[in-house]
């Protein structure tokens, strides 16, 4: 995602900060594997350059499982090449990036299906089959 | 009006998922500075809390903070506060006028006796008994007294309602004051700026509804999240002030490469806001982003503070007393200053409780 700023900055450059994340996502790894333990890093709060920012995404790349979601503004959550490591990216208002962050886990919660509404969809069904002949 | 059912029965009811909540927490954990973690908090929160009763106020003011919090142009997770709350009484958004407005601001009142917010931008004429603003045959002074008896807190939006902002510059002819001058036993959250970033605005509702009480707050009484740290400190042309790389003027080669724009009266270095990481227009630019220093405009006295294209190590003596604690000669006048604020604030949530 390329800046649209008028004037040139250093956002245009490296700072190194893309390796210091691989380093917390390498630790936060370790954790899940020993303990189950999971964690996340919100990249919105990190002081990355665009630069920082698309080595990440590269060095990460994209694994086996991509999910698109339609939640108030599109979502796409993709595993990276290193199984457990989920890079989530919710959009907001004309399709711009609201929050994103990695989530090291097994499977991000926002995938699995809340018990409230598993008991408002087993409600709407029992009322359709009453309602319908097929 | 509120509602008996919770927020997460009510929106369940119209097709929202728990994972749009999640979704939402998401980007009011990440706005808010929190964890990411907390996300699923702020969700349990937000669902089993009931919609919030909202009456906001508007004195002298321009209405640009309501035109910051609606500027959203299509429905998206950061319009979702707006299902959150029930915004009972506001002279520009509802449809009643005259006294059926009234009307809904008392009902409001008495149906939510201690568990409402009011939310205030514009500063309270004090001068000549408060003749310069008046709403349905009341003084602002009034109607703020009145309305804040019974509230749960009192949120000010922008610069005026803060602290007293254009309306209170010299030579300040209505006594503008701001709202934390009338109001003293309630807890009160100021969101300065001119206009405040809109998710400073609808993150501290989202605070409020998730946790039920009051943000961590500055000497200032601001929410840390977003005046916790000086525009200066988060500047993407940070770089180039460390470096000694200035623009001399707007249209120098300097001022093209993007250089540090403190020469040419920059005032990020003393401004407590959050326009460097949460940018405006949908995270588009910001100020200093767009070529153009930072005026101020979340601090006390900015508009009178010596002028905003005089760099702060040439400013006047009043722009000495602007710069606080940031800047050396300063100093002594920032700190008292805001020892004076963090006493008033204590005593406020003192007598709150």
């Amino acid at each position: 995602m390329k800046r649209d700023s008028a004037a040139p900055c250093l956002s245009d450059r490296a700072t190194g900060m893309a390796r210091s994340v691989l380093s917390e996502i390498n630790n936060l790894l370790d954790t899940l594997a020993a303990t189950g333990e999971a964690g996340s890093i919100d990249l919105r709060s990190l002081p990355l350059s665009d630069v920082d920012r698309e080595q990440l995404e590269e060095m990460l790349g994209q694994g086996e499982v991509r999910v698109e979601m339609d939640l108030a503004g599109k979502t796409e959550i993709w595993e990276t090449t290193f199984p457990g490591v989920w890079w989530i990216r919710h959009r907001g208002a004309a399709d711009k990036i609201a929050t994103e962050e990695i989530a090291v886990c097994r499977i991000p919660e926002i995938l699995m299906t809340h018990p409230v509404d598993i008991e408002a969809a087993a409600g709407r069904l029992r009322a359709e089959l009453e309602t319908t002949n097929v | 009006m509120s509602d008996k059912k919770t927020l997460g029965e009510l929106l369940t009811e119209r097709g929202v998922s728990r994972r749009t909540f999640l979704k939402y927490a998401s980007y009011t954990a990440s706005i808010l500075a929190l964890p990411p973690t907390a996300a699923t908090a702020i969700a349990q929160g937000i669902a089993n809390a009931r919609r919030q009763s909202v009456i906001w106020l508007s004195f002298q003011e321009c209405t640009g903070c309501t035109e910051s919090i609606t500027r959203a142009h299509t429905p998206s997770i950061e319009d979702l506060i707006f299902d959150f709350i029930s915004l009972d009484y506001h002279h520009t958004l509802q449809n009643a006028s005259g006294h059926l407005a009234e009307e809904a601001r008392m009902t409001a009142m008495e149906e939510n006796a201690g568990k409402y917010i009011v939310v205030v931008d514009g500063s309270v004429p004090l001068k000549d008994d408060g003749v310069y603003s008046t709403i349905a045959g009341m003084t602002n002074l009034q109607m703020l007294e009145e309305t804040c008896k019974d509230a749960f807190a009192v949120i000010a939006v922008g610069s005026c309602a803060t602290f007293g902002g254009i309306p209170g510059a010299n030579p300040n002819p209505t006594g503008a004051v701001a709202i934390s001058d009338i109001i003293t036993d309630k807890p009160i959250i100021n969101i300065s700026g001119c206009p405040p970033i809109p998710e400073a605005m609808t993150g501290t509702i989202a605070y409020l509804l998730s946790f039920g009480s009051i943000p961590e707050l500055d000497h200032l009484g601001r929410p840390n999240a977003f005046f916790g740290e000086a525009i200066h400190d988060r500047c993407y042309r940070r770089p180039f002030y460390d470096r000694g790389m200035f623009a001399k003027s707007f249209d120098d080669e300097g001022a093209r490469q993007g250089w540090c724009l403190y020469e040419v009266g920059c005032k990020g270095p003393v401004s407590y806001n959050a326009c460097a990481t949460l940018k405006w227009n949908g995270g588009v630019s910001f100020p200093i982003q767009s070529g153009h220093g930072c005026l101020g405009c979340s601090e006390p006295d900015f508009w009178d503070m010596g002028g905003f294209y005089k760099p702060l190590s040439t400013a006047t003596g009043d722009a000495l007393k602007f710069a606080g604690g940031a800047a050396v000669a300063g100093a002594a006048i920032g700190a008292a200053s805001a020892m004076r604020a963090r006493n008033k604030r204590k005593q406020v949530m003192k007598e709150g409780k």
